[in-house]
């Protein structure tokens, strides 16, 4: 282990975010009251669509922006009056934002200098860092003679170099194609198990919030939906949000009214048993969906076949649903087929403020069984 | 389409011919008149083909006219107006772009006029300003009413002056006054990456290590093409000299040029004299754009690969 990894894995401090909102002169509030705690060492990773404050959020955590009101903690210190440099926490920008005018090594370095740190020390700390990202013989060459992923280290280095215990990233992966986004997710994925840094990344893929994440983060429209566990996030959405935005294809969503004994859609098909009453939304994964045997009924519209699988889109009752299925599945050249929602798969979702019901069938269970 | 190419790149081709003649042909036809004697003009008029007097007529500029002090004088004025009309744009499109400057766009508006308002068509105004700089102070003491006050409380009245007519001061001042650099700046700030201010920020740089570390090392190009753009609109300027100077010694040679030819009717100008006195004034700007085309062909061109 280098300096610079033991050096960071001691300057990482957990982020608290006491309440913190944004709203701009207009009046417009780009974020509403927010608390959250990110744990020191953590891969936290903030998902939303575009526009939902994910950049706002880190930049004020940054210090780009002011905070309208609320605290911000790095540990037990109060950050959110703070100059950024003052902060200790480095950002990797979304388009690299290099000095185009001065060599890696000086973009590097640059920090270092405004800093006033020595001359020699500056030459070592460069140099560590550079080895850490593979980038010692491309120190005296340009931004602009740097390939994507190049130029993307060299961000890096510009962010680690300062030995930061907090590490921002404004969707860094989305300037780069499909390949090279890969292995820079794992390039990242590794870099922070060696380092250590508290770290904070902003996307809208949800590919590299499943990925990198210790927990994500969901905003939508600033306000967190829900902030967990990939794996908590994907098997248990907290919303319709949530659900919709996580997964690919995304999770079928269908309005039914609860009549005490049975879920049903509007024109009168059974999907599900509860004891609920009222309008609700159904959720179920296109994965979820058994084929070929079951008590729906539905109609094929249209097949992609995809290699790994093949999503069918189907009408049931009016509504279109997609099911996810092994490639090449047997549909038989029908176009109608049967199909299972097996029970223990299902979501329920509040018809009005689309929050999810929780344990919803478990408990329909057991009741019934009862 | 491919057989109509030849066709049009003919065409094309005699088009700009024709614009070359269009716009050399007077320029050699002063140079050719700057070859001939003064008495071979005036036996043959104008002609189209070159004698070997230049070098004669060069020499008499130097020992017999003011051009090369009016020069000096021009190349003070130009240099001056470029290099503080740079500065001044530099800082101006800073503050407008990277502050939330309040009422920014009125600012930007207001500098902007002065582009459709140049110096020519506001030259009395700015003659009688130039004739006494505190002749608006004046006005407003006047126009309040606090010049009366002053009359009947001590019997005196407010009433400075302070003439910059004929000084390089005076030359230069009006000319600075002008908005195509900061728009030239500010439109070059604009394309810039907005993180570029943001990675400063978090690398610990303050406004004023952002504004030397960075723009001002990739603001260069556009630097270098300002200066030769106002240089040369220095160096040609003719009407506010012609009136902010009175003396042919603060003169600038644009307008030492002009005066060579004789104020009374009937006598002939001595064109050779003159038009090689204009080759001579025009070797400096010429020297200019050919040291400096490259930077003003890229800095004009705003993108920053």
């Amino acid at each position: 282990m280098s300096a610079i990894d033991s050096a960071i894995r001691a300057a990482a401090t957990s982020i608290v975010l006491d309440g913190v909102s944004k709203s701009y002169d207009k009046g417009a509030e780009v974020i509403p009251p927010l608390s959250a705690e990110l744990r020191a060492g953590e891969f936290t990773v903030v998902l939303g669509p575009s526009g939902c404050g994910k950049s706002t959020l880190l930049q004020m955590i940054a210090g780009l922006e002011r905070v309208s009101a609320g605290a911000i903690r790095f540990g037990s210190r109060e950050v959110h009056e703070l100059e950024p440099k003052q902060r200790g926490c480095a950002m990797v920008f979304q388009n690299y934002a290099l000095y185009p005018h001065m060599s890696v090594f000086d973009n590097i370095a640059y920090s270092l200098k405004v800093a006033g740190m020595a001359r020699a020390e500056r030459l070592q700390r460069v140099e560590a860092a550079a080895r850490m990202l593979a980038l010692t013989g491309l120190l005296g060459r340009k931004p602009g003679q740097l390939s994507g992923g190049q130029r993307q280290r060299v961000a890096i280095g510009r962010a680690i170099v300062r030995e930061p215990g907090i590490l921002l990233f404004d969707e860094p992966l989305s300037n780069l194609d499909a390949q090279l986004r890969h292995d820079m997710r794992i390039e990242l994925a590794e870099l922070h198990r060696r380092i250590g840094a508290t770290t904070v990344f902003v996307t809208h893929d949800q590919v590299e919030a499943m990925t990198l994440a210790d927990r994500i983060v969901i905003l939508n429209k600033g306000r967190i939906e829900q902030f967990d566990t990939p794996r908590t996030i994907y098997h248990k959405p907290a919303s319709v949000f949530v659900a919709r935005f996580i997964g690919s294809p995304p999770m079928n969503i269908l309005p039914v009214q609860g009549d005490g004994s049975t879920l049903r859609l509007a024109s009168g098909e059974v999907l599900a048993r509860s004891s609920l009453k009222g309008s609700y939304q159904l959720g179920i994964r296109p994965e979820d969906i058994q084929i070929n045997n079951g008590p729906l009924q539905v109609k094929l519209r249209y097949r992609e076949e995809l290699g790994s699988h093949s999503v069918l889109a189907v009408e049931i009752a009016g509504n279109l649903i997609r099911i996810s299925t092994p490639f090449g599945s047997d549909i038989g050249s029908r176009d109608t087929f049967a199909v299972n929602f097996p029970p223990e798969r299902l979501h329920l979702f509040d018809a009005g403020d689309g929050r999810a019901i929780p344990y919803a069938f478990t408990r329909a269970k057991a009741l019934a069984d009862a | 389409m491919i057989e109509n190419a030849r066709s049009l790149n003919i065409v094309a081709g005699l088009i700009l011919l024709t614009g070359m003649v269009y716009i050399l042909a007077p320029l050699y036809l002063a140079l050719a008149t700057a070859t001939q004697s003064y008495q071979f003009m005036l036996r043959n008029g104008i002609v189209w083909y070159p004698g070997d007097q230049l070098l004669a007529n060069v020499v008499r500029i130097f020992t017999e006219t003011r051009i090369p002090l009016q020069m000096v004088n021009s190349l003070i004025v130009a240099v001056l107006d470029a290099l503080i009309t740079c500065v001044l744009s530099f800082i101006t499109a800073y503050a407008l772009v990277f502050f939330p400057v309040r009422w920014g766009s009125v600012v930007f508006a207001l500098i902007l006029a002065t582009i459709m308002l140049p110096l020519d068509i506001r030259v009395i105004t700015t003659y009688q300003v130039a004739a006494n700089i505190f002749s608006p102070l004046n006005a407003l003491f006047d126009s309040t009413g606090l010049n009366g006050l002053l009359d009947s409380m001590f019997g005196v009245r407010l009433a400075l002056e302070w003439s910059v007519l004929d000084t390089h001061f005076g030359l230069i001042a009006p000319l600075v006054a002008h908005g195509t650099g900061t728009f030239l700046f500010r439109q070059f700030f604009l394309v810039l990456p907005k993180d570029l201010v943001k990675a400063a920020r978090m690398d610990g740089a303050g406004p004023l290590r952002f504004l030397i570390d960075i723009l001002l090392p990739l603001s260069r190009p556009s630097f270098a093409a300002l200066f030769v753009l106002t240089f040369l609109s220095g160096w040609t300027q003719y009407l506010w000299p012609l009136v902010a100077s009175s003396t042919p010694d603060m003169q600038t040679a644009v307008v030492g040029l002009a005066r060579l030819s004789p104020d009374s009717d009937g006598v002939m100008p001595d064109f050779p004299l003159i038009m090689a006195g204009a080759v001579v004034v025009s070797i400096i700007p010429l020297t200019m754009i050919a040291l400096l085309q490259r930077y003003l062909v890229r800095g004009l061109v705003l993108s920053e690969k």
